[in-house]
């Protein structure tokens, strides 16, 4: 196993970081001087770090003013999470059965591929004004498992059908029958894939999410709150929020990446 | 135990005849290495034998029975060892034993035994990747044991070694083999292997592949490589086989 | 392998689990309404469907669905604060710096607003020879297609054209008590208070010079030069009304006035005409809820150029909102725990729901 992530690497990354926010406080305050002013865009308009840093301390959990409870950040990648995780689960329940069968047989890849090669083509936002109307509940749940179940299922089709053959002939001449094949060959092979494929599932789940959350109706939700931090001019907040969703996402991906390092030492 | 039988067997894939009207018999116990110019059907042959292919024509026997179907009474080393990357060692050579539903105190017994016996002992957790071409060979060996199969087929097990170490791995074969002694047909391309491991050596002609010529092979074991015998019966080997080759290269 | 399966199968069963646990609301009891963002076309089905147990909205939405049978009306919005101010006439303050007879503009277009206000409240009267016209027009407005529903709408909304600072005043407070102003942003527009806020939003001279020339005719007091108005409207707001059955019947050209719609109307709630419209100078003068105005012009506004900056010269309407409420739904109590519709943050029914709900001792999450 390569490593290529040292100490010089870190302070790059870290330096890099700083650089950017230092850029984006620079040119917002040259716009609000008047020294710059970028075309198309009203970039004075967006807040500074600082106020954005401001916005996310001050809105990271719940409060109350009289009558009105304002969940906090907090609570809002909370409810996003258990969404986006809800969805997924359902999405690997299908996807993996499914594209261990399309990736394993013949017949039942001729069977769902047509419908499997349509409907991935359609992306999960365009299935939010139906969801809108057709669920009482869950339609977020439905977009995200939209959004997560194709690349599980390519992803597994992948997996198994790169099993190599040999490790097929090895498994029979040991006496392994069909189905062992499956489960003690092919789903193997198919596992860094299949995780590969939750990944990739997780990003499109997540951004799909806070899609769904601006349209579909739920008090509470990363995309919920960006959106209502528009409709009041709080735009700190919503910016706050925007780097919310970034961080948790590259957060998702990160601790799956781990995971996979540490349960799948077979891959070097 | 472990007498192979083939009877006129014929196996032709799409008009291209691989293996035409082959008579082999392999002797309970007997060590047998095939040689031949690539592409004579060496590796069908092992296949056929493996019942991981079936014959166009003719008929294959083990122990009187007809191989039909997966044969799981034999054991396959493969070239690439072919070992399951996400099994360690224990793991692998328990496959067999697992899939035939052994109990697990049974299998962790066999694992041990043939562990030990292929000297890999201490290497029990390693995954394959963790190992050199030799051990991982060993592990292919003990888990193709670990089945009790009555014949082990070996498909140019050694090819991807070096030199040294597949002289080492020749001779921990022989122990191993003396040890658990069950028929093995073993696919070669080197004719000094040959000469080393088998009782006799088969030499198969160009394509399409039959038996060309048979030789016994006496010599007292542990065998000196480079003793006058040895090199005789070398070279009797090599001239019918370079004429093989020859036909196969002006094809 | 097998460890790392049976170790991924746990996480599975864990993400199960942690999934269908019910995430803990933030603050549990008593138990709070849900007010959730949607459309009002949205709402009306909603209700139907039974999805939510009630909305809060403006005309002509609670009709409708009153008519469809959908739900009742639990509380009219003079129920919760009699003669509240709702919709006025603004206009930008980049518009009325670089025109030079910017007055001159907006007290036409002050007078226009008095007589269409007062056309409509005349024509309300069943007797009155204009109220087929008026039912006509606020069908037409209001997307409307039941005569029923237009009727009940309109007996539901109080058309002024006169300016209610008082009302203003306690907006502000009420904006501020419930935590929408952007407390940063306030402290930059350096209001005192509430009144300071007030004075400095709503401009009656042009009202007051309507009301003085209120017999005068249009055409008498017209503009000698005709000018192009960019106005902005809210979408089947029949609140907005006076202006669309001014614009139809040529009141404002009478005056010298070209309306042409700004690019974006009819915005579908104040705050995007607030931010789409005005902030982005897209619009000289429209017609929009009061609290959208007075939380823009602070959470919105540049301070260095005062970029959202409008100012109000006129009303349109007060009251005109409702909560209906599916069928079984007594009061505002029951409500708890249940989903209830509302057009967006910091819009005139969110602030009146906040209301009603202090009144009752309710909790809402927004």
């Amino acid at each position: 196993m390569k490593k290529g992530y040292g100490r010089k690497e870190f302070i790059i990354n870290i330096l890099s970081l700083v650089l950017l926010v230092i850029l984006w406080h620079v040119l917002i305050t040259l716009a609000r001087n008047d020294i710059f002013n970028a075309p198309f865009i009203r970039l004075k308009d967006v807040p500074t770090p600082l106020e954005t840093m401001n916005a996310f301390a001050g809105s990271l959990f719940a409060q109350t003013y009289g009558p009105a409870l304002t969940y906090g950040i907090v609570d809002h990648v909370q409810a996003s999470l258990e969404r986006v995780i809800q969805g997924g689960i359902i999405a690997f329940i299908i996807g993996v059965p499914t594209g261990i069968g399309v990736g394993y047989s013949k017949l039942i890849s001729n069977i769902l591929n047509p419908v499997i090669e349509i409907v991935r083509n359609m992306p999960p936002m365009a299935w939010i004004p139906l969801a809108i109307f057709i669920f009482v509940a869950g339609g977020s749940i439905f977009i995200v498992f939209i959004g997560m179940v194709f690349p599980i299922i390519l992803n597994t089709v992948h997996g198994v059908r790169s099993t190599d053959v040999r490790l097929i002939d090895a498994a029979k001449t040991l006496g392994a029958s069909e189905a062992q094949v499956v489960t003690k060959v092919v789903i193997p092979t198919a596992f860094p894939s299949i995780i590969a494929g939750l990944r990739i599932g997780l990003g499109v789940g997540w951004m799909a999410i806070v899609a769904a959350e601006m349209v579909i109706r739920s008090p509470v939700g990363l995309g919920y709150f960006i959106w209502n931090m528009g409709d009041l001019g709080r735009y700190a907040e919503m910016v706050a929020g925007m780097l919310v969703i970034g961080v948790v996402g590259y957060i998702m991906n990160i601790t799956i990446l781990l995971l996979q390092k540490r349960f799948i030492r077979w891959v070097d | 135990m472990g007498r192979l039988v083939l009877k006129n067997v014929s196996r032709r894939f799409n008009g291209v005849i691989a293996i035409s009207d082959l008579n082999l018999e392999l002797k309970d116990g007997e060590f047998m290495c095939l040689l031949g110019p690539s592409g004579c059907g060496k590796t069908t042959l092992l296949r056929l034998v493996a019942g991981l292919d079936a014959p166009t024509e003719g008929e294959l026997f083990l122990d009187g029975k007809k191989i039909e179907g997966v044969n799981k009474e034999c054991g396959f080393v493969f070239q690439e060892y072919v070992l399951f990357p996400w099994r360690t060692v224990k793991g692998n050579i328990e496959f067999g034993p697992e899939v035939r539903m052994d109990g697990k105190e049974e299998r962790e017994k066999i694992a041990q035994h043939y562990i030990d016996l292929v000297g890999l002992r201490g290497f029990e957790d390693h995954y394959p990747h963790e190992l050199s071409g030799g051990m991982k060979q060993r592990v292919g060996i003990a888990r193709a044991y670990a089945n009790d199969p009555k014949l082990l087929l070996m498909d140019e097990p050694f090819g991807a070694l070096d030199a040294q170490t597949r002289n080492l791995m020749q001779t921990e074969l022989l122990r191993i083999w003396e040890t658990e002694h069950i028929s093995a047909l073993f696919v070669t391309h080197s004719v000094d292997e040959a000469v080393y491991l088998s009782d006799r050596v088969v030499v198969m002609s160009a394509r399409p592949g039959t038996v060309k010529e048979i030789f016994r092979n006496d010599l007292p074991r542990p065998r000196v490589r480079t003793s006058q015998e040895a090199n005789a019966l070398r070279d009797a080997i090599l001239r019918s086989l370079g004429a093989e080759i020859k036909r196969a290269q002006s094809k | 392998m097998r460890n790392s399966l049976k170790i991924l199968s746990v996480i599975i069963f864990a993400a199960l689990i942690a999934g269908c646990i019910e995430p803990e609301p933030a603050v549990k009891s008593p138990e709070p309404v849900n007010l959730v963002k949607m459309s009002g076309q949205e709402m009306i089905q909603r209700l139907g469907t039974g999805d939510i147990a009630g909305f809060i909205m403006w005309e002509p939405y609670p009709a409708i669905a009153i008519t469809r049978g959908y739900g009742k009306a639990l509380l009219f919005s003079k129920d919760i604060w009699e003669d509240h101010p709702c919709c006025v006439v603004a206009y930008d303050y980049d518009w009325y710096k670089k025109t030079e007879n910017a007055d001159e503009i907006l007290k036409r277009m002050a007078l226009v607003q008095l007589k269409s206000v007062e056309y409509i409240n005349n024509a309300k009267s069943l007797s009155s020879p204009d109220h087929e016209d008026l039912i006509n027009f606020t069908m037409e407005f209001g997307g409307i297609t039941d005569r029923a529903a237009a009727n009940l709408s309109l007996g539901d909304v109080e058309f002024v054209y006169a300016l209610n600072i008082q009302g203003a005043e306690t907006f502000i407070g009420r904006i501020r008590d419930f935590g929408i102003f952007d407390l940063t942003k306030w402290n930059q527009s350096g209001y005192k208070d509430a009144k300071d806020y007030a004075g400095s939003l709503i401009n009656s001279s042009y009202v007051e010079w309507a009301v003085q020339n209120r017999e005068a005719s249009l055409k008498a007091v017209a503009l000698r030069q005709p000018v192009d108005i960019r106005y902005a409207y809210l979408i089947n707001d029949i609140h907005e009304l006076p202006f669309y059955v001014a614009w139809k019947k040529g009141w404002y050209k009478d005056a010298g006035i070209n309306i042409t719609l700004a690019e974006g109307t009819p915005f579908q709630n104040g705050a995007f005409e607030m931010q789409k419209g005005f902030k982005a100078s897209a619009v000289d003068i429209g017609s929009l809820g009061i609290p959208p105005v007075i939380i823009h012009r602070i959470n919105s506004n540049d301070f260095t150029t005062d970029d959202a900056r409008v100012e109000v010269i006129a009303g349109m309407n007060n009251e005109g909102s409702v909560i209906v409420v599916a069928n079984d739904v007594k009061s505002l109590k029951d409500l708890t725990g249940k989903t209830v519709g509302y057009p967006g943050q910091g819009t005139i029914q969110h602030v009146l729901f906040l209301m009603a709900a202090e009144k009752e001792g309710l909790k809402v999450v927004t």
